[in-house]
């Protein structure tokens, strides 16, 4: 049973953040309203009238979604060399930082070529 | 939860050629983010250039001090005397092939722009170009070379995309005809996709069948394991059908025509020469090695995909009537010659013999073919490269020199004496015949006889013909392009009148085989 | 019992594999490629259980990352090719012949 402790540690703080930052923000942030922000949130796209067949996005979010997937798959190894990293030792955390840096190149090459800029 | 994990040991030393490769790759996504765009060409040529080169010295290097016994990086990679051949072999194919890119004539300003529209106007204006063919281009490599030293499946899968990905890219980057070269890569790319999932299937069973992915233990279970041959079989097949695909042996030759076709021609070069060696490579480390123990069950299926592939390449290519077209199917002839050498397995002593003629005959190969794309990039018309062959009539009137040059090319395809086709030829079926395979060797002469025609009838063409009024220009070509053609042409002159120093060197390379 | 693992893992192969060979459309075809890299991904999970070692279940995640680099190269090269043609239909693509 003590066991599970930590976990309900951890799920108690996570509510008790979300009701938090939920209930202070009407008392705190700047309330300059409109229709764009009174919507359904929908990460981007406008909710209503949902177009048919689910609309046509702009090729530009390709390189985003491409982006996206480069950067979001790459974790996949660090999630195992995180468990392990310990007992890894100087070899694990060396190779972990040149897979980084190999990563990293990528990054600026799309940073300096402007693919991370929107217009 | 604590014992500390032992650190793996890597060979740095015997990886360091793929390591120069990779490294000048990374270094140019580095060049093409951060360098201005008027110096990135003067940059990456010379690192291009300069990294194969040294991983050429450090591949000699390593040979010279002795080839080692067994597999680096804890079994994953096997630097042994056929890869460190092949790897040589690749590198310099790689150079040459270079140095034909070198000239950007052949690349698109801008691969974004729509054909035909403003933007594309704009970016001609700019002299715009992707100098990213470089590092793409050393991508490929380094996955050429890992994949034929790959001594574990998943290390093979992973090289063979490292491979072809930037492949499927340089294919549709052709500055000219440029709806065929987008064509070229989307099919190159489907289809090649499509293949590399039937090859990772095949790792899945196998390592289902053996408990591991590593080519020797394969090996050893296939005296052991009982009961599970289900799984062995078709996981052999599958393999298979993913490594015949690249090399494009019939019934997997359709790509081959179509993104040879397609893709611009130095690239061509590249894929004709570097991608078959490093596939030839990859299937006879997993046939010869993993499945070594099944050799009795695959050997017939070879034996009739052998066949069906020199059958298929010789007789549709006399039907072509384009120039890169006919020579994607003698690709896919030679590609079936070569695969007679790997059913001539037997004793040591055979197979080192069936070994070192394979290794021959993909160097003498891989620059001839070089050479004759490049003769292709320099027959020119208003549109850009003149491929049709009616184009081609008479031009042995007009540029005897380059024609000359071409015909000859075709003469050692067709591996007539005194060219080194002719002694590739040879060691593969004499290894054939001593290994009992004397009906197969029967079909390639045939089709050597058939492959001659279409050869000679090109020559034929350029010498006996009158050329048309209108006929392509060949242009002057650029340093490099000449630096190709004339490396080629001497390489094939002098593999065909002193191939003894490296037939001797292919067969110390395979004298120890494959290392376990 | 991991048998049914590895039939549903060669049904979704099978699915894949027939998807690539009768859809029309470029970009379905190349989600039927996915679909068979993924029933690998099963295929590799149960044999490792199966066998009682690590190794499937860390091939998965290479050939997870592989996958990704694939949609990556072959979204950009679809995309290219619908731009010039305003479709992505692999029948269109049919200048390359004979």
């Amino acid at each position: 049973m003590e066991l599970y402790v930590p976990i309900l540690v951890l799920a108690v703080l996570a509510a008790g953040f979300a009701v938090f930052s939920v209930g202070i923000a009407p008392f705190t942030g700047p309330k300059r309203w409109n229709r764009a922000k009174l919507d359904a949130y929908e990460c981007g796209i406008e909710p209503t009238p949902q177009p048919v067949g689910g609309g046509r996005f702009p090729l530009k979010y390709m390189i985003t979604a491409m982006l996206f997937i480069v950067f979001d798959i790459e974790i996949i190894f660090l999630y195992p060399w995180a468990v392990a990293f310990d007992r890894l030792g100087v070899f694990g955390l060396v190779e972990m930082v040149l897979f980084i840096v190999t990563v990293l190149v990528a990054y600026a090459y799309v940073w300096r070529r402007r693919g991370l800029d929107w217009d | 939860m604590n014992g500390t994990i032992e650190a793996p040991t890597i060979e740095y030393a015997l990886l360091a050629p793929m390591l120069v490769v990779f490294g000048a790759a990374i270094v140019g996504v580095l060049v093409e983010a951060f360098a201005p765009r008027y110096l990135r060409s003067a940059i990456h040529l010379p690192l291009t250039l300069l990294s194969l080169a040294g991983a050429f010295a450090l591949a000699v290097w390593q040979a010279l001090k002795g080839v080692p016994t067994k597999p680096a990086a804890m079994g994953a990679v096997a630097v042994d005397g056929p890869a460190l051949f092949i790897w040589g072999t690749i590198l310099v194919l790689a150079f040459v092939s270079v140095l034909l890119i070198k000239d950007e004539e052949h690349f698109v300003g801008s691969a974004a722009a729509l054909p035909g529209s403003a933007e594309e106007e704009q970016s001609l204006v700019e002299r715009a170009a992707h100098t990213e063919v470089y590092p793409l281009l050393l991508f490929a490599v380094g996955g050429m070379l890992l994949f034929p030293a790959a001594n574990d499946l998943l290390v093979a899968f992973v090289a063979l995309e490292v491979m072809s990905l930037p492949l499927y890219l340089l294919c549709g980057l052709a500055r000219r005809r440029r709806l065929l070269s987008q064509e070229a890569a989307v099919k190159y790319f489907l289809l090649g996709a499509f293949s590399s999932a039937f090859f990772l299937y095949g790792t899945a069973l196998l390592y289902g069948y053996a408990g591991s992915v590593d080519l020797a233990k394969i090996n050893l279970a296939l005296g052991s394991v009982g009961g599970q041959d289900t799984l062995l079989y078709i996981g052999a097949a599958m393999l298979g059908v993913g490594l015949l695909f690249k090399i494009g042996a019939a019934p997997f030759q359709a790509w081959k025509p179509d993104v040879y076709q397609g893709s611009p021609t130095p690239i061509t070069a590249l894929m004709a020469s570097g991608t078959l060696v490093a596939a030839f490579g990859a299937l006879l480390r997993v046939f010869w090695v993993g499945l070594g123990g099944l050799d009795w069950d695959w050997r017939p299926v070879f034996y009739g995909v052998a066949i069906l592939t020199m059958v298929v390449g010789a007789i549709l290519a006399i039907t072509q009537t384009d120039i890169k077209r006919m020579l994607a199917y003698s690709s896919i002839a030679h590609g079936g010659f070569l695969l007679v050498g790997v059913i001539a397995t037997g004793s040591a002593a055979q197979n080192t013999a069936a070994l070192s003629g394979l290794l021959f005959y993909l160097v003498a190969y891989g620059f001839t073919t070089v050479g004759a794309f490049a003769v292709v990039t320099m027959v020119r018309d208003a549109g850009g490269e003149a491929w049709h062959l009616s184009r081609w009539a008479g031009l042995g009137k007009r540029s005897p020199l380059l024609a000359g040059t071409f015909a000859f090319f075709l003469l050692a395809f067709a591996g007539i004496p005194l060219t080194s086709g002719f002694f590739g030829k040879y060691a593969v079926f004499q290894a054939a015949v001593s290994g009992g395979a004397l009906p197969l060797v029967i079909v390639g002469v045939v089709a050597s006889a058939v492959a001659a025609f279409f050869y000679v009838r090109v020559i034929v063409l350029m010498f006996f013909s009158d050329p048309a009024a209108d006929g392509p220009s060949v242009v002057l070509p650029s340093r490099g392009t000449a630096a190709v053609v004339g490396i080629a042409a001497l390489a094939t002159v002098v593999l065909g009148v002193f191939p003894q120093p490296l037939l001797d060197l292919a067969h110390s390379a395979a004298q120890s085989l494959f290392v376990r | 019992m991991t048998t049914h693992y590895l039939v549903l893992s060669a049904l979704l192969f099978a699915i894949g594999g027939v998807g690539v060979l009768v859809r029309r459309n470029a970009i379905v075809v190349f989600m039927c490629v996915e679909l068979m890299l993924n029933a690998c991904n099963l295929a590799f999970v149960t044999f490792a259980r199966q066998n009682g070692n690590l190794d499937g279940q860390l091939i998965a995640f290479f050939v997870m990352i592989v996958a990704a680099a694939e949609v990556v190269i072959g979204l950009a090269i679809i995309v290219t090719i619908f731009r010039t043609r305003r479709s992505a239909s692999v029948d269109d693509a049919s200048l390359l012949k004979y």
